[in-house]
């Protein structure tokens, strides 16, 4: 009894599909993720399909491979940009099959770059004050020297033992920047993301450490002395 | 400004990119504010917006549309689209800005914007067309700029046709020309003088 129940009940077509996001990391590539719904207890198999603006034509993803799990990749030949992409997902199984709701995109408002890189962090000293100079890398993979993709940066500081308490700043398209006003002896953490000019901020970067020197002793030494 | 004059300060080439980018940059960011407005206006009838086929006027005028296309097109070529584009959208900007005014649905801050950038679409090609003068003087690009020449020649065949347009849809191709011009000054200043700031 038990299994001709959990038969009846199990079996059916497959939940719609939902798109949850489309990204392009560099403006010349971009990729599209789904969420499936439930495969109703079959073996289900998952399409993607895009039309571009102004044509009929319907084509079907290039590539599930490079982009990992219930993904579509395309490459530099499939990605155009200021035409619109109208996406939508297909699952099907044995007892039909279901398409997600479509989602319109167009590449250059769906830009989300990687974090930059090569970050790195000095204790400088200016007329016996120390500062710390910050600089790094657009990411690799944006050709900023090209003026395809144009980036501006943040940046945020904060002390080891103050969690949470992050200062930002705002550096605009310089891939420097320099922190005053440190606190003797402290030991800062610094981060920086970066953003295209009509897209997404991407995540943080990896974090870097720094220790400032024992200004303050040495300058209250010197008073005593 | 003419030559010799007390206190007149030529520009370098870079500097004027420099102008012509940033108003691009205005110019596009305005644009993509009013859009958002004119979402949140037709968001309870968003149907009525997508689907149509919303085919822009401009969509004669051959655009690259990747980095390497715009990367490969000749100098002379990327100038003169991005000045027909900014041709092209003279006169519907300038009615797009009378329907604004006219249109009681929205506030002044709108009808301003609109007015905004129908004022900035000029200067800007005035811009483009300064650095354009600038390129031929120096020899970086040859003198087969036509639309220096007879502006007119390059307005696109079917250059009437936003007059069959709805507001929304202008103001989309709007946006997203407005874009593709920014991206193209980009290009076309890190080609000619690469080491400021590209």
């Amino acid at each position: 009894f038990f299994t001709a129940h959990a038969k009846e009940k199990s079996y059916s077509p497959p939940e719609k599909p939902t798109q949850t996001r489309c990204r392009s990391p560099e403006k010349e590539t971009f990729t599209c993720w789904w969420e499936p719904g439930s495969d109703g207890g079959l073996p289900t198999t998952y399409a993607l399909y895009y039309r571009k603006e102004n044509s009929e034509t319907v084509y079907e993803c290039p590539d599930y491979h490079t982009a990992g799990e219930n993904s579509c990749f395309f490459n530099k030949n499939d990605t155009s940009i200021w035409v619109n992409y109208n996406i939508s997902v297909v699952a099907t199984n044995a007892l039909g099959r279901a398409f997600s709701d479509p989602v319109d995109i167009d590449v250059v408002y769906i830009v989300e770059p990687n974090p930059p890189e090569k970050l790195t962090v000095a204790v400088m000293e200016d007329k016996g004050w120390p500062f710390l100079l910050v600089s790094w890398e657009p990411p690799h993979k944006a050709d900023t020297r090209s003026g395809w993709i144009t980036l501006i940066y943040e940046l945020r500081v904060r002390l080891e033992e103050e969690e949470d308490d992050w200062e930002m700043h705002h550096a605009g398209q310089q891939k420097m920047f320099n922190i005053f006003s440190l606190r003797s002896g402290g030991e800062y953490l610094v981060e920086v993301r970066c953003k295209p000019d009509h897209g997404f901020w991407s995540e943080w970067s990896s974090t870097s450490y720094v220790k400032v020197p024992d200004y303050f002793h040495r300058e209250k030494s010197m008073w005593i002395l | 400004c003419t030559n010799g004059q007390v206190g007149c300060h030529v520009l370098s080439l870079d500097n004027l990119f420099d102008r012509v980018i940033q108003h691009s940059a205005r110019m596009h960011g305005i644009s993509s504010d009013l859009h958002s407005e004119f979402e949140q206006y037709f968001l309870p009838s968003k149907n009525q917006i997508g689907r149509v086929g919303r085919i822009c006027h401009t969509s004669t005028i051959i655009t690259p549309n990747g980095k390497e296309n715009a990367q490969r097109m000749a100098r002379e070529q990327l100038t003169e689209v991005i000045l027909k584009l900014l041709i092209a959208w003279r006169d519907p900007l300038w009615h797009f800005h009378q329907s604004m005014a006219h249109h009681h649905d929205f506030n002044n801050f709108s009808s301003n914007k609109a007015l905004e950038m129908n004022d900035m679409v000029h200067e800007l090609r005035q811009g483009v067309e300064k650095v354009a003068e600038k390129m031929q003087v120096l020899g970086i690009i040859s003198n087969s700029v036509t639309s220096l020449a007879s502006p007119e020649v390059l307005l696109p065949s079917d250059s009437a046709d936003w007059r069959l347009m709805k507001d929304y849809d202008l103001l989309y191709c709007f946006r997203r020309d407005s874009n593709k011009v920014q991206n193209y000054l980009k290009i076309l200043k890190c080609r000619i003088v690469p080491n400021h700031g590209c």
